[in-house]
């Protein structure tokens, strides 16, 4: 049975010369099949809304219809968690949501994919919590310290919980990367397990005998995994939604720090 | 580990497994400062190919670059794009409702002043109605009158006329007599009586 670990290796497609950083040291630049897929997932995602809202008509056409229909979810998403002023951070959102969504959908269309690389998604949730400080200091200075303090909670409470909250707060950035990496990981993997179920039980049926019993487990198999598949699409849209609404829910936090609503 | 870390070194490879190049970091042989942090950790990973760390930063910056490149773009040029559309939308809507709203003001106002026309003519209407049947009846009246008049005429001249006749009958009917009387009474007595005599035994008329 092929090695259902095999999808994840990354493999040079053309190597790059290395780059030193100061500081960071000597990053190797190559072009694998992971940055492959994450191009494609951008370079998909930046054809289709640049069509989708070139030429915009006051009565929109289909793909127009589209990209509104994707910008309209997620501007109510963030409008209705960060408030009006939410419109700020609308295209990071968008952007966060939209690159994850197409890199989990290519994973199921093509033979890699980018979210299930854990230096991928660990990028991306660093991405995220480093706006949330940013935007959290830059907006309530020294005040951030309320984020770990609630208001109304008696002194002999806060001892218990602001080590809680803090130990939450730094839980974050891991949780978002691991969340994401963990599904897609998991998912491929139980796909490709099953998938190989099918091929080794046919291979044992077709040495005849009691190996014939092989032939519904490999039914099974397949139904399996047409089932995962399935499954999978929706995890696909799941995680990058809940990678959004929870990207929103934390610049929520620091935006409306103190007055709660 | 323990044998990898023996024979790393000797073969240099730097595009080995993980702790082929953590094993040279921990021996320190011409290797970037950058690549000996990174492959300190490349061990942990065990079977996973997303714990060797060598491919991380190449990773990490395509991604950088690229969510870069979309932040722009949405930022800079969809997004506007799409605010802008509905805007547009919004503001098509508003003004395509206002001028419904003057439109139907207008109707209204216009309705209202064709219902006044009829009206007005409705009134017009029923007085020259009114009018006409006055008049008419008028004219019937008169002319009833006249005719009335012209009949009773009629009727008087006739009643004349039939008066006189009577009249002249009686008289005849009286010379009648008279002659008749004559005759008798020759016939009777042989003696001619006269004309005065005769009518002088007829009985007072009443």
């Amino acid at each position: 049975m092929a090695d259902p670990m095999h999808q994840f290796e990354i493999q040079k497609i053309v190597d790059l010369p290395d780059v030193t950083i100061p500081g960071v040291g000597v990053i190797d630049m190559a072009f694998t099949n992971s940055t492959l897929a994450m191009t494609v997932a951008a370079a998909g995602i930046a054809l289709l809304f640049g069509l989708a809202t070139a030429r915009a008509q006051v009565v929109p056409g289909r793909l127009q219809m589209l990209g509104e229909s994707a910008f309209g979810y997620i501007d109510d998403l963030v409008t209705s968690i960060i408030g009006h002023e939410g419109k700020r951070f609308f295209p990071f959102i968008f952007t966060l949501f939209l690159f994850i969504l197409a890199m989990n959908l290519l994973g199921l269309f093509l033979v890699f994919t980018a979210t299930s690389q854990l230096a991928v998604t660990a990028t991306l949730a660093a991405i995220t919590i480093l706006l949330v400080l940013i935007v959290g200091f830059a907006r309530n200075g020294h005040n951030m310290y309320k984020l770990f303090v609630p208001s109304g909670v008696p002194w002999y409470m806060l001892i218990l919980v602001t080590p809680i909250e803090l130990i939450s707060f730094l839980l974050r950035p891991v949780t978002l990367a691991l969340r994401l990496f963990g599904n897609m990981l998991g998912g491929h993997v139980a796909l490709k397990v099953f998938a190989g179920f099918v091929v080794s039980l046919g291979a044992l049926a077709a040495g005849g005998g009691l190996g014939l019993l092989g032939i519904p487990g490999a039914m099974l198999s397949l139904g399996g995994v047409v089932a995962l598949t399935a499954l999978e699409f929706l995890v696909a849209f799941l995680q990058a939604f809940v990678f959004a609404v929870l990207a929103c829910v934390y610049l929520n936090d620091v935006v409306n720090l103190g007055h709660h609503h | 580990m323990a044998t990898e870390s023996q024979s790393a070194p000797a073969t240099g490879d730097h595009d080995g497994n993980p702790a082929a190049e953590a094993a040279e970091a921990v021996h320190g042989h011409e290797v970037p400062a950058g690549v000996t942090e990174v492959a300190a950790h490349g061990g942990e990973g065990g079977g996973l190919p997303q714990f060797r760390f060598e491919y991380w930063g190449g990773q990490i910056v395509w991604l950088l670059i690229l969510f870069a490149i979309l932040y722009f773009l949405f930022a800079r040029v969809f997004t506007p794009r799409y605010r802008k559309i509905i805007e547009t939308r919004q503001s098509t809507i508003d003004g395509a409702l206002e001028e419904a709203r003057r439109v139907q003001a207008e109707a209204d106002s216009q309705a209202q002043a064709v219902k006044a026309e009829i009206d007005q003519a409705r009134a017009n209407a029923r007085r020259v109605v009114a009018d006409a049947n006055a008049k008419a009846a008028a004219e019937l009246a008169r002319s009833q009158a006249a005719e009335d008049a012209r009949l009773n005429g009629e009727l008087e001249e006739a009643e004349q006329r039939i008066r006189a006749m009577r009249d002249g009958a009686l008289a005849n009917v009286e010379a009648i007599a008279t002659d008749t009387a004559q005759a008798i009474v020759q016939k009777l007595t042989g003696s001619a009586v006269t004309a005065a005599e005769a009518g002088a035994l007829r009985p007072a008329r009443t």
